[in-house]
């Protein structure tokens, strides 16, 4: 791989050259994935907590979330990290058309969780399983347990909270799409794409515990 | 941009199927009840694939290990979090002759509620349903 | 040689876009610093009110309802809008890149987006005060402020935005502090500030997103009652006490360790010696902000967290104390044997020794379980927290602006003047928060509007004091502004202090737009006294 002698027109003034820009720009991204993970694990605490001292109720309340829901969302997910790595292996071999593919593969995968999401969401607002004071579903399931509403409220915080994440990551890919339709992004510069794509495959680490969390166990 | 490395394609692959068995494995797992070790084979397969995810698709295997070092220090500082908050919470009424006893057993709204079956609809109390009534109250 | 008349980022580019919309880190350093002043003000004046309705028993000219606002605003005027975001984001953005040699930071547009994110969150506390304002107290506990009827949801999202700049600021730093140094600016040659500005930074990225999440559950728990800290809902109050401090214990040392590295700085300059303990001070700092993790419960020994939980958090407070007392003994051993002179940087970071030690200790006091339960909730604890934040944070804050001044700005002020306000500031310091330590022994409770009579004496003292300490605030920031006027600017050299670290010796006062003219070559050590000979610039 050759260096560009004369400067790039992506090699911002205050670097040296595309090296030391690339590596700060990986590590400005790991010190944010670190400040989600404690963001995300903030409520984390909040879901050991609740679920230490209310055991039963855990059990019993997430045999109401959908099990085949969730899972199609998690295929659905880890499938959209595939593809937004393949993207970047794309262009990293100069395949720019595949990886516009990927990117774009990434983004409807991405929509079609929020989808299943919004699926799952409104079944629980007809049926009553809302957060807070504002739960009023009765079932059988539930009709033992002891303040299903706690369960609920985590769930939605937690997912809602994730959702958001979804949502934006739709909004970074769909920037990818454009920038890497019009030759932005190229084979000699992508950081930005490797960049959302590590943010990306942190929402989907954020889903593989959340999956089991609250719809298996 | 030079020698950074690049995952081969076969790599990325094989961890994104390594992915898919683990989910069907941790799905299947969760229809047996192993007891207190339900939670731990969950989380067990849980961190496995987000390892696979971190070390492949995240590329730190291959990265600078000042990114690698970032990403654990998160996850001990959220361990501290946790630890140290249920050393209060599962201990409350450990020393002091205080009645320790869950929060709240029930908040107040649930005896406003009416009973509903599994689609929300309400179903006669005296109804001839043979799914309620059979579990303890409190 | 005029400096005015060399380019420098003051003056270059011209144009009010040029400085809303600039990169420049200087720049937007200096916006941190007029915006924290402002608010510092803003704060200092609340508390002037509390002194003067604390100045004689009964409710002189406040209700208890407007004191209780009085204070919460206080409060989170003081800690989320200046002193949280005033030396990294002032004294921080100007001096790293400096320090390092670079041109500016890592992200230079996230730098300006930190700045805008920070003045956004303050409108939102603006915003909370034309309302009327908040009365749960900073600290914002369940159940109140879940019921309160004043502007807490305003409040904490003012609080959760500016939790975003001071994420943003840290990150960053850490970019800026592992990527941009010159060559041969290896760690154990770096400046110590700019190893308190790594600790704090290392800090600030994770301690604050667990504020934010938290600020995030108290708005939702007040819009949808969704119970996780309602014990009639299931929920328990306890567990937001632990989110809330598990974000601000290591706040403090947020507040503090830049402190430290402005103190680690001004030491060896102007008593022109080697720093004694380099090392022993890199890593200390190190080990404050890690166990600064550890130890969030002991502000809760009275809340009714599990006594084993106590027991814990007691034993480990105790750890945190020993690094600061390793930085204590190493500051002064610096000065042992040293050519000091008293400017009036040296006179803050006299001032800071003397005004942290009993800060530092008192917290030690309070570590103590059993002494705790009786002084929590007392003005022992109020004077505790302002020995180390005001008489360790801001007095190493105006010691830090006064040592750097003469470089950012291209203008010595007038010496005489700012040693009188440092002793002012000194002894109003002591006036105001000395009796209150006696009063919390006494047990005078904090956030009361009223008393006893018995306690007036010692209020009358603290308030009397702090008159003088608010009017030597006032005069020391005035003389420092007063030196920019174009007649008679005293121009104080590149090296007004014969310092050697890279911002004194390789730049114009004040600095080129883009720093450095050529890329620094580093030549020596960043104190060696005892190897090279530095001359100051500007003589008395």
């Amino acid at each position: 791989m050759s260096h560009d002698n004369s400067s790039p027109d992506f090699l911002q003034h205050h670097f040296h050259d595309v090296d030391q820009q690339y590596e700060t720009a990986k590590l400005g991204m790991w010190a944010f994935i670190l400040t989600e993970v404690l963001t995300f694990g903030g409520l984390f605490v909040a879901y050991v907590v609740y679920r230490s001292w209310y055991p039963e109720m855990f059990v019993g309340a997430n045999l109401l979330l959908d099990v085949n829901k969730g899972l199609l969302n998690t295929i659905v997910l880890i499938t959209s990290s595939l593809t937004m790595v393949l993207a970047v292996w794309a262009i990293q071999q100069k395949k720019q058309k595949l990886s516009l593919f990927m990117l774009i593969a990434t983004f409807l995968f991405a929509f079609m969780f929020l989808g299943i999401k919004y699926l799952e969401y409104s079944h629980k607002f007809e049926v009553g399983q809302l957060p807070g004071e504002y739960y009023s579903y009765m079932g059988p399931e539930v009709a033992h347990l002891n303040n299903p509403h706690i369960f609920f409220s985590i769930y939605f915080i937690m997912t809602g909270l994730h959702g958001l994440h979804v949502a934006i990551g739709m909004g970074l890919i769909a920037w990818l799409i454009y920038a890497t339709a019009k030759g932005n992004l190229h084979s000699k510069y992508y950081t930005p794409m490797e960049m959302i794509g590590i943010f990306w495959h942190l929402v989907d680490l954020i889903w593989i515990y959340l999956f089991p969390l609250f719809y298996l166990i | 941009m030079s020698e950074h490395h690049i995952t081969p394609l076969k790599t990325y692959l094989v961890i994104a199927g390594a992915l898919f068995c683990l989910t069907a494995i941790t799905v299947w797992v969760s229809y047996f009840d192993f007891g207190s070790l339900n939670i731990i084979i969950a989380m067990g397969v849980a961190t496995f694939k987000a390892t696979l995810v971190a070390l492949f698709f995240m590329h730190l295997l291959w990265d600078d290990k000042k990114n690698l070092t970032m990403f654990i220090m998160s996850l001990m500082f959220l361990g501290i979090f946790i630890t140290i908050t249920l050393l209060d919470t599962g201990f409350r009424g450990g020393v002091n002759p205080e009645v320790e006893y869950p929060i709240n057993k029930r908040a107040a709204f649930y005896d406003s509620l009416p009973l509903t079956d599994t689609h929300g609809n309400p179903v006669d109390e005296h109804g001839t349903d043979s799914h309620e009534g059979d579990e303890d109250h409190h | 040689m005029a400096e005015n008349e060399k380019l420098n980022y003051l003056t270059h580019p011209k144009g009010i876009m040029s400085w809303l919309l600039t990169l420049d880190h200087k720049r937007i350093g200096l916006m941190y610093l007029f915006g924290g002043i402002i608010f510092f003000f803003l704060g200092g004046l609340l508390a002037l009110g509390m002194r003067l309705e604390l100045a004689a028993p009964g409710n002189d000219f406040m209700s208890n309802e407007t004191y209780n606002n009085v204070y919460t605003l206080h409060g989170a005027i003081m800690i989320f809008l200046f002193i949280i975001p005033a030396i990294p984001g002032a004294l921080g953005n100007m001096l790293l890149p400096l320090m390092l040699g670079a041109k500016d930071v890592a992200f230079p547009r996230l730098n300006l987006a930190s700045f805008y994110i920070y003045t956004l969150g303050a409108l939102f506390v603006v915003y909370t005060i034309i309302a009327g304002g908040v009365d749960t107290g900073w600290t914002f506990y369940t159940p109140y402020s879940t019921t309160s009827t004043s502007n807490v949801i305003p409040m904490t999202m003012g609080i959760f935005i500016i939790g975003f700049s001071s994420i943003l600021t840290g990150l960053n730093f850490i970019a800026t502090i592992h990527k941009m140094r010159i060559p041969g600016l290896t760690w154990y040659k770096l400046p110590l500030f700019v190893w308190a500005l790594y600790g704090t930074s290392l800090v600030q990225i994770t301690a604050t997103p667990v504020i934010a999440i938290t600020m995030v559950l108290l708005i939702l728990e007040r819009l949808l009652g969704i119970g996780i800290f309602d014990p009639a809902l299931g929920g328990d109050p306890v567990l937001y006490q632990h989110f809330f401090w598990f974000y601000s214990h290591p706040a403090v040392y947020i507040m503090i360790l830049p402190a430290f590295g402005i103190i680690s700085e001004i030491i060896p300059v102007h008593s022109r010696k080697k720093i004694w303990g380099y090392k022993f001070i890199a890593f200390s700092t190190l080990s404050i902000a890690f166990i600064g993790f550890l130890v969030w419960g002991h502000h809760m020994f009275t809340s009714g967290q599990s006594v084993f939980s106590q027991i814990v958090f007691s034993f480990i407070t105790y750890f945190v104390g020993i690094p600061t007392g390793v930085k204590i003994f190493s500051w002064i051993l610096t000065m042992y044997k040293g050519q000091v002179s008293f400017t009036p940087p040296m006179l803050y970071a006299l001032s800071f020794l003397f005004l942290f030690t009993i800060g530092g200790l008192t917290g030690i006091f309070l570590g103590a379980v059993a002494l705790d339960i009786h002084l929590h909730d007392t003005y022992f604890v109020v004077a505790h927290f302002h020995y180390v934040m005001q008489g360790g944070t801001i007095i190493a804050f105006l010691g830090g602006l006064h040592h750097w001044w003469p470089k950012t700005m291209g203008a010595m002020y007038n010496q005489t003047v700012a040693s009188i306000c440092c002793l002012g500031v000194f002894l109003g310091f002591n006036g105001t928060f000395f009796p209150q330590f006696l009063l919390g022994l006494r047990g005078m409770p904090r956030r009361y509007a009223t008393y006893d009579p018995q306690y007036a004496e010692l209020h009358n003292y603290s308030s009397f004091w702090s008159g003088i300490l608010g009017l030597s605030i006032f005069i020391a920031i005035m003389n420092l502004l007063w030196s920019l006027r174009k007649s008679n600017k005293l121009d104080p050299g590149t090296n007004p202090w014969g310092a050697m670290t890279l911002e004194w010796t390789h730049t114009s006062s004040p600095p080129h737009p883009h720093n450095f003219e050529e890329e620094p070559v580093l030549e020596h050590g960043p104190y060696d006294y005892d190897k090279v000979i530095v001359e100051p610039t500007f003589k008395k």
